[in-house]
């Protein structure tokens, strides 16, 4: 459940478009990152070969393509994707997996800093909502389990 | 002027407390109705939860909205991140009946509801569209008159633009606006709007994070800016934390990075360190003494009655 998806039909008109890759940062700054090859793989079921990439998380989510995309789709969609199966297989950057960690356990990135809030006179930082995240997170782990077995008792 | 809740966000409270200073500074002194609200989570971070699951990123930031939805306030923060995030999933609920039946069927159970009814916005098209220029100019103790400032709107604060709906995304403006409502002139550069690139930092691409400070910074440097202006805290990092890095490897780029609400309450007669810029990695000095010296200059209609009524009048 609540899974980012590809679309191959918008992915296919891409392949012949690659409009936006004279407005992506990436593209412009940084050497190998392009796109459009990562989508003509995936196109070709030979999306794979990207997962070890470094190139899929370097896409900075700027979100220049998808605005100024005709069927409002974007290079970044097909990057996001190829993430998330990346990340599946254990394959995201060390950092990437420091912050995962942190934010399940903890629900955020980083805890208030006390001392300077002292210095600077701010209030007490308000409750946090960690264990009602972490209940959530926890239903949505069962509820994606008992989906899994309807699945195959289908 | 509806109640809104303010949504620091993880960065500003872990590593900027002083963000957080001059922001609540500002807000008081306009007397604007803000409130602090228990139970925020991370917003999340879209590039590091919603890489990982989906699912997760969707339900969290859910959660956050809930808490505004049910005291019927909005939301309004001084991360660029935050707000986008927050709205994209908003819309992508708003847009799909189904998962947003999905998502409430999971909150329920810890006895929450999202409606996606509150309205959610950055603080600098807040300030914008909500306070008004009139109203800060009339507010303000002292402009920018002769100050050059390069802005940074940081993606996140424009796009994507189907969720903010708030300023032109490739052609944004009202940052731009309340600058020179400050009197300052808001200087055209080629690398304007080009992303700050802090997220290569995240995926342990450091060198190449500095690669894309220094594009900006140089050209900053070539065209005079007095200081890089932007409202994000990740944009924040980017640039007065790994200019400093740089600096200290011998390049000095020597840009001061001063945060929007700074800005606005050095104008309202705030000091340097009450709003906490003297904590800056980057020395903000060159910038705040170019502006003490512009504003002990004779205003340009001082003197002019003398020069009226004086002897050579009328020869
Ligand atoms: S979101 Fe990613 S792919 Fe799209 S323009 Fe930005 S860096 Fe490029
Ligand atoms: S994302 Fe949109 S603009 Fe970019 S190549 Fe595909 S169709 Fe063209």
């Amino acid at each position: 459940m609540l899974d980012a998806k590809l679309n191959f039909k918008l992915l296919e008109m891409c392949s012949r478009c690659g409009a936006c890759y004279s407005i992506c940062p990436s593209c412009m700054n940084i050497p190998g990152y392009d796109p459009r090859a990562v989508i003509k793989d995936i196109l070709n079921g030979e999306h794979e070969k990207w997962l070890s990439s470094r190139h899929i998380w370097e896409c900075l989510e700027c979100h220049y393509c998808l605005e100024m995309c005709y069927q409002h789709y974007g290079f970044e969609n097909a990057m996001t994707a190829l993430r998330n199966i990346a990340a599946r297989k254990g394959l995201h950057p060390p950092q990437v997996k420091r912050g995962w960690e942190m934010f399940v356990k903890t629900s955020r990135l980083g805890e208030p800093a006390l001392p300077a809030r002292k210095k600077f006179g701010l209030p007490e930082p308000k409750a946090s909502g960690a264990e009602e995240f972490r209940k959530l997170y926890a239903l949505l782990q069962e509820r994606r389990a008992a989906g899994n077995k309807e699945d195959k008792t289908k | 002027m509806r109640e809104f809740a303010v949504f620091w966000g993880c960065t500003i409270q872990t590593r900027f407390p002083f963000i957080e200073k001059s922001t609540r500074l500002v807000l008081e002194s306009f007397q604007l109705p803000y409130r602090d609200v228990d139970g925020f989570t991370c917003c999340p971070e879209k590039s590091l939860v919603n890489n990982i699951d989906h699912g997760a990123f969707v339900l969290t930031a859910a959660r956050n909205v809930a808490l505004v939805d049910e005291l019927d306030i909005d939301l309004v923060s001084p991360c660029t991140g935050c707000v986008s995030n927050l709205a994209t999933v908003k819309g992508e609920l708003n847009a799909n009946p189904r998962e947003k039946a999905e998502v409430n069927s999971l909150l329920k159970e810890v006895g929450r509801e999202f409606k996606g009814s509150s309205r959610l916005q950055h603080l600098v098209p807040f300030f914008h569209d909500a306070v008004g220029i009139h109203k800060i100019r009339q507010k303000i103790k002292r402009d920018f008159t002769g100050m050059r400032i390069a802005l940074h709107y940081g993606c996140h604060m424009i796009r994507p633009s189907h969720a903010l709906k708030n300023d032109d995304p490739l052609n944004p403006v009202k940052f731009d606006n309340l600058i020179r409502g400050l009197g300052a002139e808001s200087l055209q550069f080629s690398s304007k709007l080009m992303c700050c690139g802090q997220g290569l930092d995240r995926v342990d691409e450091h060198d190449r994070a500095l690669d894309f400070a220094r594009i900006k910074l140089k050209e900053l440097r070539a065209i005079g800016a007095d200081a890089l202006v932007l409202c994000c805290p990740s944009c924040f990092l980017q640039f007065d934390n790994n200019q400093f890095l740089m600096e200290k490897e011998g390049e000095k780029l020597g840009i001061p990075i001063i945060y929007f609400t700074e800005l606005l309450g050095l104008s309202l007669g705030y000091s340097a360190e009450e709003l906490g810029i003297t904590n800056h990695r980057i020395d903000c000095s060159p910038f705040l003494a170019k502006w003490e010296e512009l504003s002990s200059r004779p205003a340009p209609s001082v003197g002019i009655e003398a020069g009226l009524t004086g002897p050579n009048v009328l020869g």
